[in-house]
């Protein structure tokens, strides 16, 4: 005849109830270290777009040391598009064959200005101002799983060029 | 009750129901964890090989790049669609007294890129390729702003731009594709292209940069 057994009563051997809990933590943990490896991945991800976008910016900036040096930008171009609207890049392109999970940056650029700092040598006062342009450059995108309501992110890119050097 | 039957019936332990149940919750979970766990290889498989993709990618890019940088005249070579030939000419960086000159050889048969008749990273690809793994160079061109561009706003761009700009800007466009073909069954292929890319504007092409005179 079988008798009642009271809750937590130790009888020898592992019971029901604790290999569902057993089985219940493992799963758990399991679900822990594959969002940690997954979390991972997608700072690989990240890592590599961040990259990409600082390939653009620099790109971006030798194309603009191009213009200043060989064409004359108008006064127009030299104020910058920081807060115009400009066209997409693609930043990103995922599985070739899902247009859908693409990413898109924007490039912009600041205010090209002319700056004079001391540089090197000695001027009257045992300075030297070298004139050099600054120009800034700045890519802003989305993280695939990022709120579009949220800050993008975002790299910002300086390169300098010596007119006198010219 | 003999002694069989009273072990049998003995309350210490799992009745047999209890146990199968365990055993089919047990043969479940594992079955589910061997399915993740080797989902999850495999997506760390093929990222690892995207990673070493973008090493190499951006590997070459930037060896070109930089000899770019430096470079006085450029002579660029297409074969099949594809830059086959780069020679980079520049003036010694150090004495500037000597111009000196990089080759660049593109061979999409083989998969490789030489510079100076040397294999440009010798580590890729990796020795250790699996069945079914692959890599391949599908593009390697260098080619004037505006020209070869996927960028319409910057090809538009090039119509209005001098021939002096024109000349000494260039971009570099390497693609290369990583293939992994299925094997067991139920598995399906597997690819992912990448491009690498950098533009330069090659200053000294429009400087006088002479023996012993640079900027």
């Amino acid at each position: 005849m079988r008798t009642k057994r009271r809750w937590g009563e130790d009888v020898g051997s592992i019971d029901f109830i604790q290999i569902v809990v057993g089985l219940l933590i493992v799963g758990i943990a399991s679900v822990g270290t594959f969002q940690a490896l997954q979390f991972g991945n997608d700072q690989l991800n990240f890592q590599m777009r961040y990259r990409s976008a600082t390939s653009i910016a620099r790109s971006y900036i030798e194309y603009w040391q191009g213009r200043i040096h060989t064409d004359t930008p108008n006064a127009r171009e030299m104020e910058g598009n920081l807060r115009q609207n400009v066209a997409q890049t693609l930043l990103d392109k995922g599985d070739p064959d899902d247009p859908a999970d693409d990413v898109y940056c924007y490039v912009r650029y600041g205010k090209i200005t002319p700056k004079e700092e001391v540089l090197l040598g000695k001027d009257k006062q045992g300075r030297t101002l070298i004139s050099h342009i600054l120009i800034n450059v700045q890519v802003t995108w989305w993280e695939p799983d990022q709120n579009p309501e949220s800050d993008p992110k975002e790299i910002k890119f300086t390169g300098a060029m010596v007119p006198a050097a010219l | 009750m003999n002694a069989f039957s009273k072990r049998w019936r003995r309350e210490e332990g799992w009745t047999f129901i209890e146990a199968t149940i365990a055993v089919v919750i047990m043969a479940i979970m594992v079955l589910g964890l061997t399915i993740v766990l080797l989902a999850f290889r495999e997506q760390l498989d093929r990222s690892w090989a995207v990673r070493v993709m973008d090493q190499y990618g951006n590997d070459v890019v930037e060896d070109l790049t930089h000899d770019l940088r430096n470079a006085t005249d450029v002579t660029v070579r297409n074969g099949s669609g594809n830059t086959s030939r780069i020679d980079v000419k520049y003036l010694d960086p150090i004495r500037h007294v000597d111009f000196m000159t990089s080759r660049y050889r593109a061979d999409l048969r083989l998969n490789r890129i030489e510079k100076d008749g040397r294999t440009l990273d010798p580590t890729f690809p990796p020795r250790d390729l699996g069945r079914g793994e692959s890599y391949e160079i599908l593009e390697f061109t260098l080619s004037p702003y505006g020209a070869n561009n996927p960028n319409r706003w910057e090809e538009e761009d090039s119509f209005r731009r001098s021939q002096k700009f024109l000349n000494a800007t260039w971009d570099i466009r390497f693609k290369l594709r990583y293939n992994r073909q299925a094997i067991n069954p139920g598995e399906k292929d597997w690819a992912v292209t990448r491009e690498y890319f950098n533009r330069v504007y090659v200053r000294n092409k429009n400087l006088i940069v002479q023996k012993g005179i640079t900027d």
